[in-house]
């Protein structure tokens, strides 16, 4: 029967990919590097014994010292804690921003893919039009439209998201549905609904899956772009993108670590995500080939 | 094969890396700054509006006005402690070669220069005064200064003399004419083109330079006027480049790719005055930052929370810390160089004790949250609103500080709806009653944060019509007095107006609109 065969395939797959990932060392570096912003940004609160927000918590743009490992801002703020508590708005800001834009994206390609015809047809034209904008622009759009704030930093770059996750899951589908137990679920009496859910999407995972942790990359980066511009976080909220904007006019004057820690934040972590998906990438494709 | 195409890789790659190496071309321009003694290049932080004399209102479109155009009479100026500055109280003849005032002080007759030329090569006479009247008149902008002065009629009574009559004595008239709002415009060619709209992007005046052209989102070019019917200016061009991050044009300013930048930040003063060959011009003036409470919006209707407030503010570190000395304390409504200054009735400092005291008089024992919009494009507006809302957070009160971008900003606050904010105001005409007129009397047309008081508005109605200085000075001390203690606004700082220079560049004058007249200007 098809459910014992492919959930016993399944847990096979499971216990594979696992191994093959811990094996692939880039991965695990990126692996590690995620762990340590999210770590250190849901704890920063143990580690440091200043306040994000506290003024004067050390002398006014001191650079890095025992004390201040990341220096402090021009209100004596320190910039190691802002910088941690920023990874918990950039990191949380990633992870809605991949949901909103799976949670849309995957089940109108699924639809499109599926359903072919003047359906298909209509959304993915739909989705082109999305992806016609360049990527910032639109998110520059919908969260003006929305008023400043990081929710709507957040909402603005799901959305941009979406056009890629319907693409994919697309192209998916498509090429599934020709596949023999989708014939096999068609000539045992399923429902449309029941072979996209429980047939299609299943196999169509990989491709998402890595797609997803190199969108939360591309989110964090966004909304970093956003805030750097005044749409995202507002004052005195620690942001990444929001730090960086406040510390350019003091680059020439020499108080360079305000722009520099925020800036190595954003480019670790995208690091961290990319390599991650690489690994998943290379660790997932080849098993969905051979597979049957 | 495979070492030819190393080979090749090789060249390409080492090929872009030298195309790198080469001079930037867009720094062509740093050697016409430098060369000649005509030409100056100027950094301003804003690209303009108009170049329409009764509708400009920013430090950029008043400059073209004041450059491509004269009015009647202008400000002399004079020399402080080795400085040029404008008097204001002296008003001197420009197109007027002379005026006389009636007996009763409502009538001025101009006699008008016989050689003024327009640009276009029309001559002007009176038609032409009378004329602009008409256009400043029927002005969005300028229309409010019209009533300000007084202004009842203008009639020409023949070609050279022009008779303005006000509605009462009013001592604002002549300081008010001075201003590019009241240039005088070539109306034969407006007509000619189709009316005041042909002005936003084209001039008609007399002056000593013509707007050669202005892109507003990079540069304006200002050509001196071989025909002008005064002094010839020393400067033959004059390139405006606007850069909008104030630390580019600090950057450009040190590194002698311009002669004059303005808005230089105050966290910068300090390093630009150590650079060679920068001179750094820094004098307290009339420009006042105040953090504005709507008057119609709870809780700033109740006084006793508007003071809680005006005691929680950290002055001194506003000074020292944001404004790093570039600016003074403000102790009024009005600059403290305004004649008619007076700190009576402000007994505000920074006391928390005394602002949780007031609050919890005022019934709001636990604070309370409230919404504060946040110009952008200020940086000291910035850390002033961070500052603010730490020390408010300690008493309770939390400020939720939204960013707007200045153009939404404007029209946000110009609706009178906004809860609190932050804006900073000079006043062109340095008297207390332009200065309160247009702030803080119900009619102002920049009273956005709602005050409204009958007895200070009968008060100045009263000093409006009064010719005599001392009297009406009482009158508007006791305005002040009414305004500081019932504290629409919490006062923020006196700015210095900053102004970088090369060394060489001469002739900047200090005027209380901190625009730069170029006709003055030299370089060597």
């Amino acid at each position: 029967m098809p459910e014992t065969t492919r959930s016993t395939r399944s847990r096979t797959k499971a216990v594979g990919f696992g191994r093959l990932l811990l094996r692939n060392r880039l991965g695990m570096i990126g692996l590690g590097v995620i762990a340590f912003w999210t770590i250190g940004s849901v704890f920063i609160g143990l580690f440091s014994p200043y306040g994000a927000t506290e003024t004067a918590a050390g002398p006014l743009l001191s650079a890095p010292s025992a004390s201040h490992l990341f220096g402090t801002d021009n209100f004596g703020r320190d910039l190691l804690t802002r910088v941690f508590e920023g990874g918990k708005i950039s990191l949380w800001t990633g992870l809605i921003a991949v949901a909103i834009s799976l949670a849309i994206g995957v089940p109108l390609g699924g639809i499109a893919g599926y359903a072919g015809g003047w359906i298909g047809s209509v959304i993915m034209r739909v989705m082109d039009v999305l992806l016609a904008f360049p990527s910032l622009v639109l998110a520059m759009a919908v969260a003006a439209a929305l008023g400043p704030g990081t929710s709507s930093a957040m909402i603005a770059v799901g959305i941009v998201g979406i056009p890629e996750f319907a693409r994919i899951t697309y192209g998916q589908t498509i090429s599934l549905k020709q596949r023999e137990f989708v014939e096999a679920g068609r000539a045992l009496g399923l429902t449309s609904t029941t072979i996209v859910i429980r047939h299609i999407v299943p196999n169509a995972l990989a491709p998402i899956v890595v797609r997803s942790t190199l969108g939360m990359g591309y989110a964090i980066l966004t909304a970093a772009a956003l805030s750097f511009i005044g749409l995202g976080a507002q004052p005195p909220t620690a942001e990444w993108g929001v730090m960086i904007s406040d510390g350019r006019g003091y680059i020439i004057s020499g108080e360079w670590w305000l722009t520099f820690f925020p800036g190595l934040a954003i480019a670790t972590s995208i690091l961290g995500f990319n390599l991650l998906g690489d690994a998943l990438r290379d660790v997932l494709d080849p098993r969905l080939r051979t597979t049957a | 094969m495979k070492v030819t195409a190393k080979y090749v890789a090789t060249a390409v790659v080492a090929g872009l890396l030298l195309t790198g190496c080469s001079a930037n071309a867009n720094n062509s321009n740093a050697n016409d700054a430098s060369t000649g003694s005509t030409t100056l290049t100027a950094a301003y932080s804003e690209g303009g509006t108009t170049l329409n004399p009764t509708e400009a209102n920013d430090v950029t479109s008043d400059t073209f006005v004041l450059a491509a155009y004269d009015q009647l009479v202008t400000y002399a100026t004079q020399e402080v402690d080795g400085k040029k500055t404008a008097n204001t109280a002296e008003i001197v003849p420009m197109i007027a070669e002379s005026w006389e005032v009636s007996d009763d002080d409502t009538v001025y007759t101009f006699t008008l220069r016989d050689d003024v030329v327009f640009q276009s090569g029309n001559p002007l006479t009176s038609a032409d005064v009378v004329g602009s009247f008409d256009l400043i008149a029927a002005s969005n902008s300028a229309s409010f200064l019209y009533g300000m002065a007084g202004i009842n009629e203008v009639t020409a009574i023949d070609e050279s003399t022009v008779e303005i009559s006000l509605t009462a004595p009013n001592h604002l008239f002549l300081q008010i004419l001075p201003m590019y709002s009241f240039s005088m415009i070539d109306t034969a060619l407006v007509e000619e083109n189709g009316g005041a709209e042909w002005l936003a992007t084209n001039t008609a005046g007399s002056g000593p330079f013509t707007v050669d052209s202005w892109d507003p989102s990079t540069e304006a070019v200002l050509t001196r006027n071989e025909d002008y019917w005064g002094d010839a200016p020393a400067l033959e061009t004059v390139n405006i480049k606007f850069i909008t991050e104030a630390s580019n044009r600090v950057q450009l300013l040190s590194k002698g790719e311009v002669q004059l930048a303005l808005e230089i930040p105050a966290k910068d003063v300090a390093s630009l005055e150590e650079t060679e060959g920068v001179v750094v011009d820094s004098r307290a003036s009339n420009k006042i930052l105040y953090f504005a409470m709507n008057n119609n919006v709870a809780p700033f209707d109740n006084e006793q929370v508007r003071q809680a407030i005006s005691y929680a503010i950290p002055y001194e570190k506003l000074l020292t810390d944001v404004m790093q000395g570039q600016a003074s304390e403000m102790k009024s409504s009005v600059a403290s160089s305004t004649p008619g200054f007076t700190a009576e009735g402000n007994d505000a400092t920074y006391d928390l004790d005394k602002a949780k005291e007031l609050l919890t008089e005022a019934g709001y024992p636990d604070g309370f949250t409230f919404e504060f919009t946040l110009g952008s494009g200020f940086q000291d507006w910035s850390d002033d609103a961070v500052l603010i809302q730490a020390e408010l957070a300690k008493i309770g009160v939390t400020m939720n500080i939204t960013n707007m971008a200045r153009a939404q900003f404007l029209e946000a606050i110009a609706t009178n709806q906004v809860q609190s904010y932050i804006s900073r105001w000079t006043s062109f005409v340095n008297d207390p009653g332009y200065h309160l007129g247009l702030l803080l009397t119900a009619d102002g047309t920049s009273n956005y944060a709602n005050y409204n008081n009958a007895e200070v508005d009968a008060l100045w109605a009263e000093a409006a019509n009064e010719p005599d200085q001392d009297v009406r000075n009482d009158l508007y001390g006791q305005a002040q007095a009414i305004i500081n203690e019932e504290t629409p606004w919490a006062y923020l700082y006196e700015y210095n107006i900053v102004v970088g220079l090369q060394e060489g560049t001469e002739g900047y004058t200090s005027y209380p609109d901190g625009i730069v007249r170029y006709s003055q200007m030299s370089v060597n």
